[in-house]
């Protein structure tokens, strides 16, 4: 085959200007090159690809991957820092006298997470009951409702309609002591829709100034929550409801991010267990 | 606000992170997310997709932060674990039954989801759904070369290869996509230069 009588093969001419291709083969395209504008226009077209390829702007990561990637990194660092804990509290379990390990420890966990919200989570108890509300949106509006909270903290926080609160939760009361969760949970029939995510969810927002049963969360769901939304500051949810997603029993989870919120939907199955480190439970996330 | 020091590089904040720091992976990942975003995304060419490998890659490289030798760059090491998670996510994708022909919902979504100029928007479009009719190898060969910018030692060591493949995968994409981006341009401008921003009507 010589070059010079037919136009060069487009892929001849990106390795051959790639420098794959030298010798007495190269000078040959060269001398081609030199001589036909044709194939030097397609050469400098290649060229004027690399240009745009280098030049065209970046995709913009949507907030929803960004949400969720600081989901999972959360995650991910709580997953290490519990395997960590996990480690000392064997080891010196090892030394004194043995206990029961697997739920003082989440409990040992959970206090730590919760350290942050611990100085107003006492005091959520002034909410309790008189709305949806589940989180508690600062030390001085806590304080401001003071004189409506039950005098003793460390009273049990049992919803009025304790009976319908799961048996997990009563037993985290029971056993966490004074440790009292910074949120509650309400209960819908809302079937939230992917379509239609971020609307639905507003329209919850707006229904929480009416008053509707609420249970403690569970100390898995506790656990849950924290994870997903330590990343956000406040870190204490605004909404947590059990309701319906594609038609199935989910948990929507919503937190305030300062310009506006955050959203995640969790499966309960993967709540029930205490969400894994992967976010295999999250069934949609959403920012508005 | 950086201190006296200006910020820590990205090697010491790979250290911190392996001695146990809690913040200090956060910081490098956030440094490189866009990148790896785009990384991810053009290598899948599914936003849906893209972000489960960059979550897989993000894990990954957390739990890996230890076996990083620095024999190259902190950026070039997340380059790589990023484009062996969105390959190994096409690989499982390819073994699959195919549910749908996601890349028209995929640029839909895109374009949705973006907040650039629209008419680079639409180059970019043109440009990201003509990368896609590429195998994934040269895709990524030329994605990491051309568009991101690395060197081809670099882009070697991103794509576990040798330079030479790295070279003939790239030279192999760019006449494979010429005629389609040619195209579009054509379509654009006849006397286009390779701005993006310019445009016919604007």
């Amino acid at each position: 085959m010589r070059g010079q009588k037919s136009h060069l093969d487009p892929d001849v001419l990106a390795e051959y200007r790639a420098g794959l291709i030298t010798g007495r083969r190269g000078r040959r395209i060269a001398a081609h090159l030199d001589g036909c504008a044709e194939c030097a226009g397609v050469g400098d077209q290649l060229a004027e690809l690399s240009a745009l390829l280098a030049a065209l702007p970046a995709p913009v990561m949507p907030d929803s991957v960004a949400q969720r990637l600081d989901a999972a990194l959360a995650a991910e660092v709580a997953r290490r820092a519990d395997a960590e804990r996990a480690g000392a509290d064997h080891s010196r379990d090892r030394k004194r006298a043995p206990r029961p390990a697997r739920r003082p420890t989440l409990q040992l966990v959970m206090m730590r997470v919760l350290v942050p919200a611990a100085a107003v989570v006492v005091l959520a108890a002034g909410g309790y009951g008189l709305s949806r509300i589940v989180g508690v949106q600062s030390t001085s509006s806590s304080a401001a409702t003071g004189s409506e909270a039950e005098p003793a903290p460390s009273a049990v926080p049992s919803a009025p309609r304790a009976a319908a609160a799961p048996a997990s939760g009563t037993s985290f009361r029971a056993a966490a002591g004074t440790q009292k969760s910074a949120f509650t949970v309400v209960s819908s029939g809302t079937d939230f829709l992917r379509a239609r995510l971020a609307s639905q969810l507003e329209a919850a927002l707006g229904a929480l100034a009416v008053p509707a049963s609420a249970e403690s969360p569970s100390a898995q769901l506790q656990a849950c929550v924290q994870r997903l939304t330590s990343g956000i500051k406040p870190g204490i949810p605004k909404l947590v409801e059990h309701a319906r997603f594609q038609g199935q029993p989910a948990i929507v989870i919503v937190a305030n991010r300062g310009t506006g919120y955050a959203a995640w939907v969790v499966a309960p199955g993967w709540v029930a267990p205490g969400c894994s480190a992967t976010s295999a439970g999250v069934l949609d996330r959403t920012t508005f | 606000m950086p201190g006296a020091d200006g910020p820590p590089s990205d090697t010491e904040l790979l250290h911190r992170h392996v001695a146990g720091d809690s913040e200090a992976f956060g910081e490098l990942f956030l440094r490189h997310r866009d990148r790896l975003w785009a990384v991810a995304l053009r290598t899948v060419g599914d936003p849906e997709e893209a972000a489960d490998a960059l979550q897989d890659a993000m894990i990954s490289a957390f739990r890996r932060a230890g076996d990083f030798r620095g024999e190259s760059a902190v950026t070039t090491w997340l380059h790589r674990i990023v484009v062996n998670a969105s390959l190994d996510r096409l690989r499982r994708r390819a073994a699959r039954p195919a549910v749908s022909s996601g890349d028209e919902q995929a640029f839909e979504a895109l374009v949705a989801q973006d907040s650039d100029p629209a008419r680079a928007t639409d180059l970019r479009l043109d440009v990201d759904a003509a990368l896609q009719i590429l195998p994934p190898q040269q895709r990524a060969a030329l994605l990491v070369v051309d568009m991101m910018g690395f060197s081809v030692a670099d882009a070697a060591v991103i794509l576990d290869t040798s330079p030479g493949t790295v070279k003939s995968r790239c030279a192999r994409a760019r006449a494979r996509l010429l005629p389609h981006v040619a195209h579009l341009r054509g379509n654009r401008s006849a006397s286009e230069s390779v701005s993006p921003a310019q445009g016919g009507d604007a």
